[in-house]
């Protein structure tokens, strides 16, 4: 039986920075993977959007420090992650959404992010060529942006390793042993292995894991699907994202990554519920009409591939993040709800600092975020 | 401009219409509707663009539409010049790095989702698919029927050499082109195939449809209940330094430039490879009026059939065994390469390398199935069928009869009352078989009477000399009881008609008989414009290629059936029975240089070409971060360009043995939609004149 002090399971947006941030305080860490490597699951299908600009204090704080220690990656560690401070832009065509983000706008100023409105001439300098037709204007936020979730993740499986955090890819939890309220053995298909802490992340497969300790984790998955096109030279820098609806879709969203590419993803209307994720013959048309319509300019562009990837979400649309009480020692990083990627940096350090630190600063969002809350509310940007 | 203007077997004078056309602001020609790669080719361009990461020169590379090598500024947009045709006026432009999205901001004006349905659909009009969808249409099946290129036939079309198999299941004697012609016609008379040339699957979709990109301008979903997936193979490419540069490309994409394009795309040649791919791509070349210095293998016998080495070496193209590339080299092409001969273990000795003086350097290391929509049909629980060289790589021979049994597999799965004759497995088996055991060439007795030779001693699928000797005197020996059996001459009257002689597609048979004193006759095929009169002497080989005499030519005679020449000469009684085949290439053209010349880094060859990752790159990364999934290569890039690791995948194996890790703890590559990448505007049929 192996030992550590905090035993991960899931090595993905939140396992593999978590395991590094954990490890470099000191701990031993052992992250448990039942896919061959780091990212397989959601990771790799994320887009690779990073941005502060939520409606909520808690994913706010844990992006602002993502996006801090984005902006320092690559000089403290000498690895490249595609990291571009490109900015977030939510152009804006109606009056109805006009007042809805101006009106969002003095919420998110009172957490001191960097957003504002900008008139439809900047639109349109930041995307050159975008449909100018009734174009109003819309909120740009410059320090948001996009990095590889492919090399980040990557990144931070080296430097975790260099912590000697030890990884064991294509194992599966198959069961707990519970003893007085506390996991005191975690049982894989190889191995047991026993931790003072046991953090879940195993993003789509949350629920599954939970079950295993009898905890009812409202975690579901739903399933969007993204494409990448060739590169071309840059010409536009922010991620778009258009939150309008039409009959068949919610938001859309996309962005040039570093390489030149232009990467794109669609919300399915209805939600399109479970863990599928083989390509339909929806997604294409569906998603081309609706950026085209806005961007005409991307019509040469060429699509590369598709991919389908899931959403862990949770019924208000927030994470489900700390200790629960059922099981004294099990802590929650899951239901990211499509936005672990961005949340994984700075919820990994937070939940450093709160494992190693016992510090106290990271309160309100245990509280915001807690497995016991009333799954009331509503995420405006989704 | 270099085109082929004489050809033995081709028509090079077919009403083409020239163009004028623009490379980089000068005017060119070209002519209407052939690949622009092709046009720029014959106008002796090898650079197509300039890759982004260390500013490579990158020329063809498959001609095949499935990499993306021959990208090109086209009328402003990015485009694979290999699957888009020249039109007048075009202004084409190398592309350098990244290329421009244009800024075209007109408003979508028209969106539509096109829908298609069938019973059938049949993706990849070559040998299989034909005979599959043909067997399918008697059925009255609803068939779509899709090919990428403009042209059925798939490989057929580059085929100009005679076929091996049989007559009666597979059109043996018959050269690839005009097979393509007879399975064309006959599937274009059956009305209930629609059929889409210039049409690529872009993926299979759970849903049960299939998105083709119809004419490299629109998208259409198509509804289908049953699958043929005769989608060919994919030409393997092979690492070593320099194997990236313009000059270096696939055979396949030899033979479609030679024999489907008509463009004299090399003067010298050098051949990897001994299979039967770069047996015909030599000979394809000598055909084409280009030297094809040398075939190298790096095993120690040739993998193709022997009739076929046999016959290439007769021609005068030496053969290495036992060896291997080392480099290719050039200032931005190819101008050189170097091969050296392999220890037991496969490795390079480079005191016994060779350089040679070339222009080209073609790889036929063999092929690989694309059999990715089988395993996505599979994965979607789909009535699918593969056939042709998606099921397995063979001859084409076997793929026409194998498409036959899938045809009629599907028909059976799709409710269809239908049996597939179980000799027909037997005859499928055989027709596929690799070479089977080498004899010891027999000896015939000369006397007056004229006596076919069969200059054919390796057991392999191929029978037609036995069914067309009118007098039925050519029987195969029976040891085997199948057409692998080799044949015997059991006759004693033969009239000298030439149909053995002239139908036999190794031109391993000769006619001779004793004429007076010392002399005696002997009756070759030559598939070859005769570049000798009457009475001119000529060298003359054995099986083997090994030179014996120079015969006087008595007669130059023509089958129009078979389009070869049957050539007359008086030679030796001694040699007679020995004399096999005419020497065409000069020895002293296709010597290597006094001294090697090379410079050899191994970790220099490229392994990702779209991305250009090096082996070196990809090894250190292995071993520095213990890479166990193939798929963390795609940190460096490996896999992410256009073909999606279709092209370099298949090389993996060896390059974690290399970095030290067993394969079998690998975990595999995945493969992604789209098989081909399609421009936003065309996924919704933005430039369609129908109405929405």
């Amino acid at each position: 039986m192996r030992k550590f002090d905090v035993l991960i399971i899931g090595a993905g947006s939140i396992g593999v920075p978590a395991a590094y941030y954990l490890a470099k305080k000191g701990l031993s860490v052992g992250v448990i993977e039942k896919l061959p490597s780091e990212g397989r699951g959601q990771n790799r299908a994320a887009i690779g959007g990073i941005r502060a600009t939520h409606s909520d204090p808690a994913k706010i704080k844990i992006c602002q420090l993502t996006i801090g220690l984005m902006n320092s990656f690559e000089k403290e560690h000498d690895i490249d992650i595609d990291w571009i401070s490109g900015g977030y832009l939510f152009p804006v065509y109606d009056e109805v959404l006009e007042n809805k983000l101006k009106k969002l706008l003095v919420t998110q100023k009172k957490f001191n992010l960097n957003i504002d409105w900008i008139d439809a001439g900047k639109v349109k300098e930041l995307v050159p060529g975008i449909n100018p037709e009734n174009l109003r204007g819309g909120t740009f936020s410059p320090e948001d942006g996009s990095a590889s979730p492919l090399k980040m993740t990557g990144a931070y499986l080296k430097l975790a390793k260099e912590q000697k955090a030890e990884f064991f890819f294509n194992e599966e939890v198959k069961g707990f042993r519970i003893e007085n309220n506390k996991i005191i053995e975690v049982e894989t298909n190889k191995d047991k292995y026993s931790a003072d802490i046991i953090i879940n992340a195993a993003g789509g497969d949350a629920k599954e894991i939970g079950l295993l300790s009898n905890l009812d984790i409202p975690v579901n998955p739903d399933c969007h699907e993204a494409g990448i096109t060739e590169p071309v030279k840059p010409f536009f820098k922010p991620m778009v994202v258009d939150i309008r609806s039409d009959e068949n879709s919610a938001n859309y969203y996309f962005y040039q990554n570093k390489e030149g590419q232009v990467v794109f993803c669609i919300t399915p209307k209805p939600s399109i519920l479970g863990k599928d994720t083989d390509n339909t013959s929806v997604f294409l048309p569906l998603v081309v009409k609706r950026i085209l319509n806005l961007y005409p300019r991307l019509r040469n562009l060429r699509i590369r591939r598709t991919w389908r990837g899931l959403y862990p979400m949770t019924p208000d649309g927030f994470p489900i993040v700390g200790w629960t009480k059922e099981v004294s020692n099990m802590f929650l990083a899951v239901g990211m709800c499509g936005q672990g990627f961005m949340l994984g940096p700075g919820l990994g350090q937070i939940i450093s600092e709160i494992i190693v630190d016992k510090s106290d600063k990271y309160n309100f969002i245990l509280d915001q975020l807690t497995l016991y809350r009333e799954f009331a509310g509503i995420e405006l940007l989704k | 401009m270099d085109r082929i203007a004489r050809h033995p077997v081709l028509n090079t004078n077919q009403e083409r219409k020239s163009v004028n056309f623009y490379f980089n602001g000068e005017s060119v020609q070209g002519f209407e509707n052939e690949p622009v790669s092709s046009a720029l080719i014959a106008n002796g361009v090898k650079e197509f663009s300039i890759h982004h990461i260390g500013d490579a020169p990158q020329g063809i590379f498959c001609a095949n539409g499935q990499c993306s090598h021959c990208t090109l500024v086209i009328n402003g947009k990015p485009l694979k010049s290999c699957i888009t045709t020249l039109k007048e006026g075009m202004e084409v432009r190398t592309l350098v790095h990244l290329p421009e999205l244009p800024e075209d901001d007109r408003n979508v004006e028209h969106f539509e989702v096109k829908n298609l349905k069938c019973d059938v659909l049949v993706i990849g009009a070559g040998p299989s698919g034909l005979t599959a969808a043909i067997e399918l249409a008697k059925l009255n099946f609803d068939i779509i029927l899709i090919d990428d290129k403009d042209k059925l036939g798939g490989k057929l079309l580059l085929q100009t050499h005679k076929f091996f198999g049989s007559i009666e299941d597979c059109y043996a004697g018959k050269r690839g082109i005009e097979i393509a012609d007879l399975l064309e016609k006959e599937i274009r008379s059956y009305k209930n195939v629609k059929i889409y040339t210039n049409t690529s699957v872009v993926a299979l979709y759970k849903d049960k449809k299939a998105g083709l990109f119809i004419d490299y301008k629109n998208y259409a979903l198509v509804g289908f209940d049953g699958l043929v997936i005769s989608s060919g193979a994919r030409e393997k490419n092979l690492v070593f330094p320099g194997n990236d540069i313009p000059g270096v490309y696939g055979a396949g994409a030899f033979q479609t430039l030679v024999n489907r394009d008509l463009v004299k795309s090399s003067n010298r040649i050098f051949i990897i490879g001994s299979g039967n791919v770069g047996l015909i791509a030599a000979y394809h070349a000598l055909q084409a009026g280009i030297t094809v210095v040398g075939i190298a293998d790096i095993l120690d016998n040739v993998s193709g059939y022997k009739v076929h080495s046999d016959k290439i070496k007769r021609m005068g193209v030496p053969v290495y065994l036992k060896h291997t590339v080392l480099t290719a080299e050039g200032n931005g092409q190819v101008e050189r390469i170097t091969i050296a001969e392999v220890d037991e273990k496969f490795n390079p000795l480079l005191e016994k390398a060779k350089t040679f003086e070339v222009d080209t350097l073609l790889i036929a290391v063999g092929l690989s199935s694309i059999d990715e929509f089988y395993n996505t049909a599979l994965k979607f629980g789909y009535k699918a069928v593969k056939s042709g060289d998606a099921d397995e790589i063979a001859e084409a021979s076997s793929a026409m009869f194998g498409g036959r049994i899938s045809g009629l597999q599907l028909a059976k799965m799709l409710g269809k009352d239908v049996a597939v004759d179980e000799s027909w497995f037997k005859k499928a088996e055989v027709l596929k078989s690799r070479p089977g055991k080498t004899h010891s060439e027999p000896v015939t007795e000369l006397n007056e009477n004229y006596t076919p030779i069969m200059h054919c001693y390796q057991e392999i699928p191929c029978n037609p000399c036995i069914s067309v000797c009118p007098s039925g005197a050519i029987k195969l020996n029976d040891a085997l009881g199948s057409i692998m059996d080799l044949p015997l001459y059991t006759g004693e009257d033969c009239t000298r008609c030439g149909q053995c002689i002239a139908v036999c597609p190794g031109l391993a048979i000769s006619v001779a008989k004793k004429l007076y004193g010392e002399w005696a006759e002997v009756v070759l095929p030559h598939e070859f414009i005769p570049a000798f009169h009457e009475n001119e002497f000529v060298s003359l080989t054995d099986t083997d290629g090994n030179y014996l005499e120079k015969g006087e030519v008595m007669k130059i005679q023509f089958n129009k059936k078979y389009k070869t020449h049957l050539i007359t000469f008086k030679v030796s009684l001694g040699n007679a029975i020995k004399i096999a085949g005419i020497r065409v290439q000069d020895e002293d053209k296709i010597k290597p240089l006094p001294k090697p010349v090379f410079n050899y880094i191994p970790d220099n060859a490229v392994l990702c070409r779209c991305e250009r990752v090096s082996v070196g790159e990809i090894i250190k990364f292995i071993k520095d971060n213990d890479i166990k999934d193939a798929n963390q290569l795609k940190q460096i890039r490996v896999g992410m360009g256009a073909c999606g690791s279709r092209t370099c995948s298949i090389l993996l194996p060896g390059i974690f043995s290399a970095a030290g890790v067993n394969w079998f703890e690998v975990a595999e590559n995945t493969k992604r939609p789209l098989s081909v990448e399609i421009p936003m505007g065309a996924i919704i049929n933005e430039d369609s004149e129908e109405s929405v």
